[in-house]
């Protein structure tokens, strides 16, 4: 048997009735105690919503896109209804819209909010053991930014051509001439916009989770207390604030280019769609030296705080110390530090002058090393460890599975002499699908379930939970590690047909297995949301510490009040203190003063 | 059921690991219906594959040790929760000689993978390690447009070779469209230009790959090693008929590249009238 | 609220199982006619053409709409033929389908025969089963009815659809968003032709376009396509442009009386709704309208057989002069001359800016005043002429693509054919001319070559000159 059951109700002492309306109180009305909450809480879990949702209709995308690669121009479900005389069948342009706004949804409306959104917002005070945020308005309206954004995105959908469609990179000129594409008109201008309102949100929450790291940690919870996580968000939130500046500038530019006639990035004698030829002596190559200042970062801001998440997780699930606490520290901070100084390896091919290629080769190279030792050491983690196979575990055993090939099959892309040959094929798309899906992915899906009983004080379905796990490994792997061999095959990205091409003929029979792994993946998605918002409502109630966990998030209420803590926690020691020999229990809160040596956590949690 | 998790999580490797050991037989690998086959097309692309194998095994031995390693940890730590095991996991915050070990060996395996493959980036991009045989110029215009390339050949002198090509076009320019031509076994170098958005010059067979961006004209090489018919696609993404950019390279020798220009020129300057003289005998007249 | 979560679930479940709800393609059609009327156009058509998922051809269309039509010849055995292809579009596969023309030989409802093996240097086809009855010499018979063109529709679906439309209309998704919009096959013309005035295309010229694709618009390039997959792709559009021209013809017909606005005066005039349609019905019933229809389509059919014939392709009298000095201020002075008038549109530099462009023109169907200046095609798009110095020819730069749109212009369009005011020199003399145009403001030491026609070398290996 395990020795942490979800079932059973643990942390003696906490009966389920002090759990609920505490000291605090909610005293606000609907309105501002659901909708325009300043609650961290609140806003994480909103965060945490509409992200889930957000997944749905970017997965909805993906399997267009999935469905064209396999049944090429035949009736697609759903989305072929907006073509009725054409018998079902799509016009390609609006498959490259497909993969424009699956990337873009997954990207800005899933990822990066799920991460920093909805994650950082609910454990950033409660992992620091504070009451909230440094800003409330601002974190309120951080996630009331992201509604603009999704409205911007929708409106894309609804405009002429469908929505943008120049990819999720928005490559000039494709995005900045209107009549290049049917996607570059209205719908790419509204992308821009929705972009913006994405950075937006970004910023407000990174200054947020900076501040309040830095100025509301508990007493005793020096830097190297923090778990993991904290670092993690700590780390990417100034990531974030000093890379998105540059992508938010460039958007401004682009919109200026296609609306008030200005030439940042389109050169002289253009000709697209029979209009008169361009004037201006702009340089496309600028946007794309712009975008990934920000988007090489961005990767990170997408993986860094789901690897947090697993160190604590992994710890947790193993009942052992985090492995090398210190080093995994350094290695996030050599990432958001190498993160920088790579960005020209997305344009190795692009014309960049080859002199700079060897050196981003370089610096692209090495940042696979500090990726190298966190793998290590979470191996190092769970090595010897009393391993807890429930669905929080598996997530974060497939994070580390995932990330492994992730990472490995980022360092020929770093290569530049094979990625001549790979660039823009199904490699790249496998390797970030592993890196964002395989990796990020699991590891929020090890979040949700692992932090679930703190946002609501239920435990949810672990049948269910794992049964959601198995089918979404299978149907990843089943969908992505096959896009490797595409990718070594020659298969260019954003094709809307690559059997055209005689060479590529043959792939054919391996994309609709894709596919239907893909849709066997989409479909197990409904699992996680039934069982998301089931348990929500009917799952088995739980204490503080369902898991035995030493962060200062269990020893607040499930779910926590108004105000998080009922007295200021003091942090005495890590977070990773599991196992301590000189300790009668297998965990050892960070509230546990040193002192009362063998007693148990629920006294001091309620000191 | 831990058991079976811990299985669960070693299949998949060895099942990845199958699939990528059978893959070149399944023709899932690099593309193979070109003239040569699942080799690369051009001494560069040999190199390109060499340096692809080397991170393959380097990779391929990382993930076997990362994997086994990780069904290890993953079984030993399954059998110590079984029933009467009650001892405490191993209290341990790492170790300091371990984290140093898997800090400098990494680096150096991965310096090492960076430093090999400079010279053929060199010779593929910098315009001095270029082979000599291109200092002579290029010998076609490729212009990018959606979603076609048009190609602009120089005409042919009355010594019956090709013209240098010009920056601007020339009424002795020869034109075609998704058909390049060029002479096999010589490196040759054509000019890059796009028409309107960002197209990308990818021949798979010769792993060759440059983007054509708007605004410059970009030198790419290239060296056929065996004459055929080799596929010409764009890779990246240019507007709704980027698919459609199908091509093809054809390598020929020298012979037949100058009577590729001859019938191009002839059919150029087709005037309609048919020809009462016996055909195959071509008169080389400057009387004009 | 379980049971809430459950049927919201199972909602979910149907909505992508009614996704799932096949539609097939459609042809579309010209609207404007009363609903009656437009019904009767639409089952007319589609009796004689059929819908996308199961075209009718008839024999009278000049379509090659079979793998192979032949003749039994002599020495024939039960499943082994001798055979007189008469004309094959496509290699001829295992598999395909055979069928008698006549019917003797094959009673209604006994089992397809199909091809084993198509021996092409003997002629010999064997079968997989004898036919019902023995085949004698001089049967004619038709191997793999309709293939080309159901292979046609597929790759027409796959490569031309999503612009030119399930009907051709040029109509498709992607259309709107294109500048020089796709052709409407409907009005069974097109622009870029080798035939003589007034005439249709011929098969070669769809092919060329295919082939080459239209610099300057959004037709691209389909070289790579193998020979009878162009073959298809062009039988196809040329069916599309038959059942087009049918239905517009037939339109305009019935629109002088039935359309909308027509019936909408009739009624106005003191006519009942009921009466037109009475009207109508009696006309139909009389058969005063078919007939017409079929006179119409007779037409059409002459027209397209004319246009594929071996006189009809324009063939030069004389040869192309040599592009000197001489003859390229010639070609200026026509160029400029009262009696041509290549400058009202095309401008006196070439540029596409001559006082055509921005005068008000009469739409060349209705004969009114169009509503914005400038040049209309028979499409009603609004056009540019071609600017000359551009050195892009979008139907050809070869020298008798030119002269072709010289001697009988780009139809469609308001480039008229100059061909019967015109000496074959005088067409050549203006076909170097345009030629030269783009080349013509060299100025030397700009790092180009010197592009006088003095220095320029002759091409090599064109015969006889």
């Amino acid at each position: 048997m395990s020795t942490v059951d979800p079932a059973i109700v643990t942390t003696g002492g906490h009966g389920h009735a002090d759990d609920h309306g505490h000291g605090h109180g909610h005293h606000g009305s609907f309105i501002s105690t659901y909708v325009f909450s300043t609650d961290h809480k609140m806003i994480g879990k909103q965060f945490l919503i509409t992200t889930l949702l957000m997944l749905m209709v970017g997965g909805a995308l993906a399997l267009g896109v999935r469905w064209q690669l396999a049944f090429r121009w035949e009736a697609m479900p759903i989305f072929g209804q907006l073509f009725p005389a054409q018998g079902g069948q799509i016009p390609p342009e609006f498959y490259t819209m497909l993969v424009t706004m699956h990337a873009s949804v997954m990207i800005f409306l899933v990822i990066i909010p799920i991460l920093a959104g909805a994650f950082g917002n609910f454990l950033i005070p409660l992992m620091i053991g504070a009451d909230d945020m440094a800003f409330p308005i601002l974190n309120m309206l951080s996630y009331w930014f992201m509604w603009p954004a999704i409205f911007c995105f929708g409106a894309s959908f609804l405009s002429a051509g469908y929505g943008a469609a120049g990819g999720w990179t928005s490559y000039p000129l494709l995005s900045a001439l209107p009549e290049a594409a049917p996607g570059s008109g209205t719908a790419q201008t509204w992308w821009l916009f929705g972009l913006t309102f994405v950075g937006f949100s970004s910023m407000m929450g990174s200054i947020n989770y900076m501040t309040t790291i830095i100025n509301m940690r508990a007493p005793g919870m020096t830097l190297f207390r923090m778990p993991l996580t904290i670092w993690a968000m700590f780390i990417t939130a100034i990531l974030q604030s000093f890379a998105l500046p540059v992508l938010t500038a460039a958007g401004f530019m682009l919109v200026a280019d296609r609306m008030l006639g200005t030439c940042f990035f389109i050169p002289s004698g253009i000709v697209v769609n029979d209009t008169d030829p361009t004037v201006g002596g702009g340089q496309p190559l600028l946007w794309q030296h712009l975008f990934w200042f920000y988007s090489h970062p961005a990767v990170y801001i997408m993986l860094l705080p789901a690897m947090g998440m697993v160190s604590d997780m992994l710890a947790c699930m193993s009942r052992k110390p985090i492995f090398g606490y210190k080093p995994m520290v350094y290695s996030m901070a050599a990432i958001a530090g190498l993160g920088f100084i790579v960005w020209g390896h997305h344009m190795f091919t692009s014309g960049m002058n080859p002199a700079l290629g060897m050196t981003f080769m370089v610096s692209t190279v090495m940042i696979a090393l500090p990726s190298a030792v966190k793998v290590f050491n979470w191996i190092g983690t769970m090595w010897g460890g009393r391993l807890v196979f429930n669905t929080v575990m598996l997530n974060c055993i497939a994070f580390v599975s995932m990330f492994i090939v992730g990472g490995l099959s980022g360092i020929f892309m770093a290569a530049v002499p094979v990625d001549i040959y790979i660039h823009d094929t199904y490699f790249i798309v496998a390797h970030f699908h592993y890196v964002l899906f395989g990796a990020t992915l699991f590891g929020c899906f090890a979040g949700i379930v692992f932090w679930f009983p703190k946002m609501y004080g239920r435990l949810m379905n672990e049948k269910l939970g794992k049964l959601h796990f198995f089918l979404t490994f299978i149907g990843f792997n089943g969908t992505f590690f096959p896009m490797h061999l595409l990718g070594v095959s020659g298969m260019p990205r954003r094709y809307a047909d690559p059997y055209l091409h005689p060479y590529l003929e043959h792939l054919l029979p391996m994309n609709q297995f894709m596919t239907c792994c893909a849709i066997l993946m989409g479909f197990s998605q409904f699992i996680l949301l039934f069982n998301f918002f089931y348990s929500r409502q009917f799952g088995p109630k739980c204490g503080r510490n369902p898991w035995n966990a030493n962060g200062l998030e269990w020893t607040a209420p499930s779910p926590p009040g108004h105000g998080n803590f009922e007295s200021v926690p003091i942090c005495h020691r890590g977070p990773y203190e599991y196992s301590d020999p000189k300790h009668s229990e297998d965990f050892w809160l960070q509230t546990d003063p040193p002192a009362k040596r063998g007693e148990g956590p629920a006294t001091v949690a309620a000191h | 059921m831990k058991r079976f998790w811990c299985l669960f999580f070693m299949i998949w490797p060895v099942l990845a690991l199958y699939v990528c050991w059978i893959a070149p037989s399944m023709g899932w690998w690099f593309p193979f219906t070109g003239p040569t086959g699942m080799k690369a097309a051009s001494p560069l692309g040999e190199r390109i594959d060499d340096l692809f194998y080397m991170i393959l095994y380097i990779t391929t031995a990382t993930f076997v040790g990362t994997q086994i390693a990780l069904g290890y940890v993953l079984f030993k730590g399954a059998a110590a929760t079984d029933e009467g095991n009650t001892e405490k996991a191993w209290y341990s915050h790492g170790s300091h000689n371990l984290e140093v070990i898997w800090t400098i060996v990494p680096a150096c395996v991965l310096l090492f993978i960076a430093l090999y493959q400079m010279d053929v980036w060199a010779q593929y991009r910098v315009k001095d390690s270029f082979p000599s045989e291109t200092k002579q110029g290029a010998i076609a215009e490729v212009t990018a447009r959606q979603f076609e390339w048009r190609i602009r050949y120089p005409g042919l002198g009355p010594d019956g070779k090709p013209l240098p090509l010009m920056p601007e076009p020339q009424p002795t320019d020869l034109y075609t469209v998704n058909d390049l031509h060029a002479v096999v076994g010589k490196a040759v170098m054509i000019i890059l230009e796009t028409q309107d958005v960002q197209h990308s010059f990818f021949l798979p067979e010769l792993r060759v790959k440059q983007d054509a961006v708007p605004g410059l004209d970009i030198p790419v090489w290239f060296k056929a090693s065996k004459s055929g018919d080799y596929t010409l696609l764009c890779a990246e993404l240019c507007g709704w008929g980027h698919y459609k950019m199908k091509a093809r390279m054809v390598a020929e020798t020298e012979d037949k590249y100058l009577e590729f220009l001859q019938n191009l020129t002839k059919s150029q300057n087709y005037d309609g009238v048919p020809e009462t003289p016996a055909e195959g005998a071509p008169v080389a007249s400057a009387a004009e | 609220m379980r049971s809430k979560l459950v049927a919201l679930v199972l909602c979910s479940g149907m909505l992508f199982v009614c996704g799932c709800g096949r539609t097939e393609p459609q042809f579309s059609y010209r609207e404007g006619l009363s609903p009656r009327v437009q019904e009767y156009v639409r089952t007319t058509v589609d009796e004689k053409f059929g819908t996308p998922h199961k075209i009718r051809v008839w024999d009278k269309l000049p379509i090659q709409a079979h793998t192979a039509l032949a003749t039994v010849g002599e020495g024939s055995k039960d499943n082994s033929l001798v055979v007189d292809i008469s004309g094959a579009s496509r290699p001829i596969e295992p598999g395909t389908e055979v069928v008698w023309v006549g019917g003797t030989i094959m009673p209604r409802g006994s089992a397809p025969v199909t091809v084993e093996a198509f021996t092409k240097d003997k002629n010999l086809l064997s079968l997989v089963a004898a036919p019902p009855a023995a085949p004698k010499a001089g049967d004619k018979i038709v191997i793999g009815p309709g293939q080309t063109l159901t292979h046609g529709r597929l790759l027409y679906a796959e490569h031309c659809q999503h612009c030119h439309g399930v009907a051709g209309d040029g109509q498709g998704p992607t259309a709107p968003y294109l500048n020089v919009r796709p052709r409407d096959y409907r009005k069974g013309l097109f622009k870029f032709t080798s035939t003589k005035e007034g005439m249709k295309a011929h098969r070669s010229d769809l092919a060329r376009v295919i082939e080459d694709g239209i610099p300057g618009t959004y037709m691209p390039s389909f070289k790579l396509l193998k020979p009878e997959e162009s073959h298809a792709i062009i039988e196809y559009v040329l069916f599309l442009a038959m059942r087009g021209e049918s239905e517009f013809q037939m339109n305009n017909l019935l629109a002088s009386d039935y359309s909308d606005a027509s019936v909408a005066n009739r009624i106005k005039d003191g006519e009942t709704q009921e009466k037109v349609i009475e009207e109508f019905v009696t006309r139909v019933k009389e058969g005063e309208i078919d007939e017409e229809v079929n006179q119409r389509n007779e037409k059409m059919i002459a027209d397209w057989v004319s246009a594929q014939a071996e006189d009809a392709v324009i063939v030069p009298k004389e040869k192309r002069n040599a592009s000197d000095e001489e003859s390229i201020k010639r070609g200026r002075e026509l160029y400029l001359s009262g009696n041509l008038n290549c400058v009202a549109c095309h401008g006196e530099s070439g540029l596409g800016d001559g006082v055509q462009t921005y005068s008000v023109t009469k739409n060349t169907d209705t004969g009114k005043d169009n509503v914005e200046p400038g040049l209309y095609d028979t499409w009603g798009n609004k056009l540019k002429p071609r600017n000359l110095r551009l050195g892009m020819y979008r139907g050809g730069r070869r020298p008798i693509d030119i002269y072709a749109r010289i001697e009988a212009g780009i139809k469609g369009t308001p480039m008229p054919a100059f061909g019967a005011k015109l000496t074959e020199q005088q067409k050549w003399d203006i076909v170097n001319y345009v030629l030269e145009l783009p080349h013509e403001l060299r100025t030397p030491g700009t790092g180009v070559a010197p592009a006088s026609p003095a220095t320029k070398p002759a091409p090599v290996a064109t015969t006889a000159h």
